[in-house]
């Protein structure tokens, strides 16, 4: 009994070190926000541009026809099921508030964490932070804080363009296929959608992309000696992403929903 | 002043030889000293005045000014006064050798300008390098890449040059180019610290060597 209480113990204590290592990266992070500092503004420039190429720009080929094959799916069902009047309100509820983010985050952490993880984890094995601190230049400044501003800005992106390709995309392709009568779906959906509805959208968006770039740098930093560790810890921050973004998607639609 | 001191300065590294125990070194302009050690007690000596690793006990003092280990932040502007070119030094893969070349202009001169200054390109064309300045670190041969990265920590402005074991770095063929290099680069205020088995290049460039035995530092003048 001691023995199990004991490694409830130590787990709980190891998870809430993690976690407390989470938000001093995120405040760390947040603080080079605020000092900005001169030097290497370029460099910075350049890879947050690079980072939201390679996770807004390079994923709307994904994106898109995943919006458009759930939305039409939804929109399927909703028009079968639901009825006419509550068409634009189902829809709102669910594609605005709670799948656009959620969704748009999953493919983020499946294209862009982990492979933030693992360029982090590459070049903290093979001495290339260190390669940086040699040159007298802050990893920090130039590796995180690009990575965050890109990340985060990319799953805001990709969450408007998620919706709106679901949402008018999934209605032309139903429209287009089948016979399902729709009612004016369009003139629904814009008297069901409120402003704070696209404010709680891109908050949610805005607090998945800070969680998901420091949880996936924070696991390519703690990859310290062998080149084995990177998919061990690709792994771990692609899973932890996915729960702390579910955390979050439910305690921000309880704050502004209940 | 000293250039580096080393205080009391101990350090123990799982794996590594016997580490350093309370030892004192100092470094002053022009000095250049040799190392005399087993290659894992060596190793960690320039690591330890690389400010790679810092001390259990004692002090670093750079110039006068004690550093302190507790925040990585704290060691960059020291750290950008420090060539180093060991055997783990590194390029960064995701730009290329042009790029990484110019990393430090770009970063504390904010610009993006991709033009190599004429002493750079001088040494590119002098190694070979020059027509491998737009490839990736990791399309270069070893030994190229080794190159680079010496050209990099050569061309930067420093106060001190950390070299070890420049024999394997280099290779046979560019041993005897890089020590020809080397004595024009290095200037009268700079201080050298390396590690080298070769006894030509010892000669040739140190004017003191110490001997680090079971951790600890003897002085063994030329």
């Amino acid at each position: 009994m001691e023995q199990i209480l004991g490694s409830i113990g130590r787990k709980t204590i190891k998870s809430v070190n993690h976690v407390l290592d989470l938000c001093a990266l995120t405040y760390r992070i947040f603080m080079l926000i605020f000092k900005r500092p001169q030097t290497g503004r370029v460099i910075v420039r350049r890879v947050v541009l690079e980072q939201i190429y390679f996770t807004c720009v390079e994923a709307l080929p994904i994106i898109i026809p995943i919006a458009l094959l759930i939305g039409s799916i939804l929109i399927v069902q909703f028009a079968k099921y639901a009825g006419h009047y509550d068409l634009g309100k189902t829809t709102v509820i669910l594609i605005v508030r709670e799948l656009g983010p959620i969704v748009t985050a999953f493919l983020v952490i499946l294209r862009s964490a982990t492979a933030v993880t693992i360029e982090i984890g590459y070049m903290n094995v093979f001495n290339e932070i260190k390669a940086f601190e040699m040159a007298g230049l802050d990893p920090m400044w130039i590796v995180c804080l690009p990575r965050m501003v890109g990340i985060t800005a990319a799953v805001c992106c990709l969450f408007i363009v998620f919706d709106l390709v679901s949402i008018i995309g999934g209605y032309g392709l139903v429209w287009l296929i089948t016979n399902i009568p729709m009612g004016n779906f369009l003139d629904q959906i814009g008297k069901a959608i409120t402003a704070a509805d696209i404010a709680v959208g891109i908050v949610k968006a805005l607090c998945f992309g800070v969680i998901i770039t420091v949880t996936s740098l924070s696991h390519g930093f703690n990859i310290k000696k062998n080149i084995t560790e990177i998919p061990v810890g690709t792994s771990k921050a692609a899973i932890e992403s996915i729960i702390f973004c579910l955390i979050f998607n439910i305690i921000i639609s309880s704050i502004f929903y209940l | 002043m000293y250039l580096i001191e080393l205080s009391n300065y101990s350090l123990v590294v799982e794996g590594f030889g016997n580490s350093l125990k309370d030892i004192y070194f100092t470094l002053t302009k022009g000095d250049a000293c040799a190392i005399r050690a087993a290659t894992a007690d060596a190793y960690i000596f320039i690591k330890a005045l690389a400010t790679l690793v810092g001390p259990q006990t004692g002090t670093y003092s750079y110039m006068g000014e004690v550093i302190d280990f507790s925040d990585y932040r704290n060691l960059l502007p020291f750290k950008k006064k420090i060539g180093y070119i060991g055997l783990d030094s590194a390029m960064l893969s995701n730009k290329t050798v042009r790029e990484n070349l110019l990393l430090m202009r770009s970063y504390f001169e904010n610009s993006l300008s991709l033009d190599i200054d004429a002493k750079t390109l001088r040494l590119c064309r002098i190694f070979n390098v020059a027509d491998k300045l737009d490839m990736r670190p990791g399309e270069l041969r070893p030994i190229d890449l080794r190159i680079a990265i010496a050209i990099r920590e050569l061309t930067k402005p420093f106060d001190v040059l950390l070299l070890e074991r420049p024999e394997d770095y280099f290779g046979y063929n560019s041993f005897g180019l890089f020590n020809e290099i080397l004595k024009d680069t290095l200037e009268h205020g700079h201080g050298f610290v390396f590690f080298c088995n070769n006894q030509n290049f010892i000669d040739a460039f140190a004017n003191r060597e110490v001997l680090i035995t079971d951790g600890t530092l003897v002085k063994a003048p030329i």
